[in-house]
């Protein structure tokens, strides 16, 4: 598909597998957000000062098994483009992340960020992720991060001192992992449906 | 009338390092006891201990709040009974809210006592009633919890969860470390005013500072994991004119 100049396309998908391929002209934003689905997602920005921002955000249970890619392609300048995908992994779920990110050597000016963070709750959990940077302007920001970790002990501990029951703690610090994907949702109602699905499991 | 706190020649180790090697103490309710001594003497994993943080392991002795096993309570049970740590380093934690997560530790506290959980308008009050206290702001209910305050407000909002939990037994960890000489005042202050005579404090602090303000009725110094030496608050004068060396 292709967002015409100017215009904006914005989603968000929820338990729905997800595959596009877009095409930005210039000055058009596109916002994606996939919630529990895989999904493959290419950006190709061949208009100057677009913007594209792609938020995923997993919660694996059981035997789960879903691949979050992503492939940004900056063809030419002024750009912007932001992906954050987070994955919060338990039990025996597989987790994957893909994300190529390309900003050729005529794109200058662009303004790139990729983070991928992952929270592992089990031991037999496991995440793989690709991030893959191909950069061939050079005044341009570019930023990636990837990090994999487990709940913080410390902040376990500080919230049992004050009372909070264990589960309940490790809850508390999950739904704050997530918040920070759902909490850049444009659309109030869906947002506010996640954060009370998300804030549900506490009570 | 049984002791608020009593530890039993209590032992405990890190990594299978030996820190505890045998403390003896007893509190009883209306008490204010401070520990010193020398870094590395075993203070803070004297509270490490007793809030039973999983990280040391306790190899021997006994510990007894009003009477009950303190050592077999998982540590939000020690803290619903009413141990309360503030802690040396508040933890920062990204995302969830000071709100939530006070409401939280209250409604447990509520529950383990057979108490119905505050409404949100009881709860918000009782927040303003006691951020008063510590002259926090009122900004403070929508930041996550500790993350991004300053050292001062930090070990505020530790004695504001305190005024909040309203714990039998508080245990501050060098709450006076990072603090400059108004907020050590506040800090101060707050503890005082949330004296009782049914409830008893730890104060556990490198210098006398902290105990011109929060007077104790007894000093004990503990050093090489024992204590050595048991005073009143006379002995942390001497302490900061002589240093441990003098004893």
């Amino acid at each position: 598909m292709r967002v015409s100049k100017g215009e904006t396309y914005e989603r968000v998908f929820v338990n729905e597998e997800v595959k596009l391929c877009i095409e930005q002209e210039a000055g058009s934003h596109v916002k994606i957000h996939v919630i529990n689905a895989s999904f493959c997602i290419t950006v190709n920005q061949i208009g100057e000062g677009c913007s594209t921002e792609i938020y995923g955000l997993e919660h694996l249970h059981g035997e789960d098994n879903v691949t979050a890619e992503t492939h940004v392609t900056h063809a030419v300048g002024g750009g912007r483009s932001n992906q954050l995908i987070k994955f919060v992994l338990d039990d025996n779920s597989r987790g994957r992340f893909i994300g190529d990110l390309k900003i050729a050597p005529d794109a200058q000016q662009t303004e790139a960020h990729q983070t991928n963070r992952n929270l592992l709750l089990s031991e037999t959990a496991e995440m793989r992720t690709q991030p893959q940077l191909e950069i061939y302007a050079d005044d341009v920001q570019a930023t990636h991060g990837a990090s994999t970790g487990q709940l913080d002990e410390s902040a376990l501990f500080y919230m049992q001192q004050r009372g909070i029951d264990k589960n309940k703690a490790r809850q508390l610090l999950v739904n704050a992992f997530m918040k920070e994907v759902i909490d850049t949702i444009s659309d109030e109602k869906i947002r506010e449906e996640l954060l009370d699905a998300v804030d549900g499991v506490v009570e | 009338m049984k002791p608020l706190l009593e530890i039993k020649d209590l032992h405990a180790s890190i990594g299978g390092k030996e820190i505890l090697k045998g403390v003896n103490l007893v509190i009883n309710e209306g008490e204010v006891h401070a520990i010193m001594g020398p870094n590395g003497a075993g203070k803070s994993t004297l509270s490490a201990v007793l809030t039973g943080n999983p990280a040391y392991e306790v190899t021997s002795g006994e510990v007894y709040l009003k009477g009950e096993n303190l050592l077999t309570m998982e540590p939000e049970i020690r803290a619903r009974a009413g141990v309360f740590l503030s802690f040396q380093y508040p933890v920062e934690i990204p995302g969830v809210s000071m709100t939530n997560f006070m409401r939280t530790a209250i409604n447990e506290k509520r529950a383990y006592e057979g108490k119905e959980p505050l409404s949100a308008k009881e709860f918000l009050s009782l927040m303003r009633e006691k951020k008063k206290l510590l002259e926090l702001p009122d900004k403070l209910n929508n930041r996550s919890v500790n993350e991004g305050f300053s050292g001062g407000e930090k070990k505020k909002n530790e004695i504001f969860q305190m005024a909040m939990l309203e714990p039998c037994l508080s245990i501050l960890d060098e709450t006076d470390s990072g603090l400059d000489i108004d907020a050590l005042r506040i800090v101060a202050e707050g503890v005082n005013r949330l004296k009782t005579p049914h409830n008893a404090s730890i104060v556990i602090t490198h210098y006398q500072r902290l105990l011109d303000y929060i007077v104790p009725d007894f000093v004990h110094v503990l050093a090489d994991g024992k204590i050595v030496k048991t005073g009143d608050k006379n002995l942390a004068l001497e302490l900061e004119e002589k240093g441990y060396e003098g004893l």
